[in-house]
């Protein structure tokens, strides 16, 4: 019997009067290699957001590594990668220093970065392919390498949860298994891993199951079905 | 050349000097978070308090203190609720501060030279007293920042990530703007409330256009920002008559441009490099 990770149960959410998630039942177990599909809008971001308590249910009940996701020390064990660059980009950021950020939780308070911290964000930055630009600002490179290096930042601390917003967007396609084997390895050592897709063969090959949001609610489909549903798609 | 030598050109570079080094290094928090104006806000408020510290017969630094910080977490609180958006509601507060300060140092008989001195600075006429308390407050933001630096790093570069990944980020928050509160009042005699945020955005803007990190950015801004107090106080000195609150920031102006031309030369041979 596996460990559950996260579950939520009747969960209901909306942005003021508009539902957006409408009775979510979703247990996630240890181990376990989740992709989140969906139309744009049906709720995928909502529902990583609501497990990494940036958003609170409007009902039912979010439980996440044992705890709430309000709870800091929960949030420490959660590895999330924003859709996009969210950054703040006034002043120039190298790569290590956004990988870096990523340890920065777990290291607490009045710790400062030692030399196995630094091994372990060259380690992360290496496992998303970007070890000959550790040193260079993220602003300055393609948007594919700047979102290898947001997955990057998400992977450094060995997250008991990886919430991942659309990981690949803007990586080459070549690049992609690559990245979908690490997520795999991850989940192999007990990681749980949810990735949001819109490409059925980005994680095809190293996922456990795909679940879709349609009307607010979650089901699991098949590879095929996740095809069918692109094509249905408006 | 011998006025540099004399004690109150020692006084005023060693002020000088620790706030051109500590500035920069709450600016780099500040401008990366696109917050350059609170600076400007938190030195209108604080002339307020200048004037309600003279009014009442207490030390101008005091009352400015007290106002300064208060009025920056009210600002962060403001901001966090969405309250503070556009550069509208910080205009009501620049001149909210400022009137409030004229207003009550007329009413009080203390709108004197002493009391302008706080506008513009009036860095040659400090004590050793003052630079000790200049000092002080200096070297305190700077160890704060350093004791903080990776979580401040953290929320400077991403907000949301940083509170998805369970950092007090409105603390932290807190903490930025009370650090920029206290470095407005220690800069109030260097450069003045008036032009004090300048020293907290030029020579950030500076080092930012040479650096390829957020560190690299904060050192060179550091450089940049001793440069620019130095200079514009031996400036200020040779000539003799002119402001030095004003010479410092033009000579901050001044190493910007500097820093704009030589980034856009190393821009241009780090992209050849990288492309090699």
């Amino acid at each position: 019997m596996r460990t559950v990770t996260a579950e939520l149960v009747d969960v209901r959410f909306g942005y003021g009067a508009q539902p957006i998630l409408t009775d979510v039942d979703l247990t996630l177990q240890e181990g376990e290699f989740t992709v989140l599909a969906g139309a744009n809008g049906s709720g995928k971001s909502t529902l990583l957001k609501l497990m990494v308590g940036l958003l609170r249910a409007d009902a039912g009940t979010v439980r996440v590594l044992g705890g709430s996701p309000a709870d800091p020390e929960v949030r420490r064990h959660i590895g999330y990668a924003p859709q996009g660059l969210r950054m703040a980009t006034s002043l120039p950021v190298s790569v290590s220093e956004v990988v870096a950020a990523g340890l920065t939780p777990s290291k607490g308070l009045f710790h400062r970065m030692g030399r196995k911290d630094w091994t372990k964000v060259n380690e992360a930055i290496d496992a998303v392919g970007l070890g000959n630009l550790s040193a260079e600002c993220l602003f300055e490179l393609s948007g594919g390498q700047q979102q290898r290096a947001i997955l990057a930042r998400a992977l450094v601390a060995d997250p008991t949860l990886l919430l991942l917003d659309e990981p690949t967007t803007g990586i080459d396609q070549r690049l992609r298994p690559a990245l979908a084997e690490e997520l795999r390895r991850r989940a192999d050592a007990g990681a749980t891993v949810v990735a949001v897709s819109h490409d059925p063969d980005d994680f095809h090959k190293v996922s456990d199951r795909i679940l879709i949001i349609v009307d607010g609610r979650i089901e699991q489909i098949t590879h095929e079905e996740f095809h069918t549903h692109l094509e249905m798609a408006p | 050349m011998s006025r540099l030598f004399l004690d109150f050109a020692i006084r005023a570079f060693l002020a000088g000097g620790a706030v051109g080094v500590a500035a920069p290094v709450v600016g780099c928090f500040l401008v990366q978070r696109r917050l350059s104006l609170v600076g400007d806000a938190v030195g209108h408020l604080a002339f307020a308090g200048v004037a309600i510290g003279i009014a009442a017969g207490l030390a101008p630094l005091g009352g400015a203190l007290v106002i300064a910080v208060a009025g920056a977490v009210a600002l962060e609180f403001l901001r966090a609720k969405g309250r503070l958006a556009g550069d509208l509601s910080l205009a009501l507060i620049f001149y909210a501060g400022l009137a409030v300060g004229l207003v009550v140092l007329s009413s009080s008989g203390g709108l004197n030279a002493s009391a302008i001195g706080f506008l513009f600075g009036s860095i040659f006429t400090i004590t050793w007293l003052d630079v000790a308390a200049i000092a002080v407050l200096c070297v305190f933001v700077v160890v704060i920042v350093a004791l903080f630096y990776k979580e401040l790093v953290a929320v400077a570069l991403d907000e949301e990530t940083a509170r998805a990944s369970g950092l007090p980020v409105d603390l932290l928050n807190v903490l930025l703007v009370v650090l920029t509160a206290l470095l407005v009042v220690a800069g109030m005699r260097v450069v003045g409330l008036l032009l004090i945020a300048s020293l907290l955005v030029i020579p950030v803007a500076a080092g930012s256009r040479l650096a390829h990190s957020f560190l690299g950015s904060l050192v060179l801004a550091v450089a940049a920002g001793l440069v620019a107090t130095v200079g514009g106080l031996v400036a200020a000195l040779v000539q003799g008559e002119i402001s030095p609150g004003g010479t410092i920031v033009i000579a901050a102006v001044a190493v910007f441009g500097v820093a704009m031309v030589a980034g856009r030369r190393a821009a241009r041979r780090h992209a050849r490099g990288v492309a090699a």
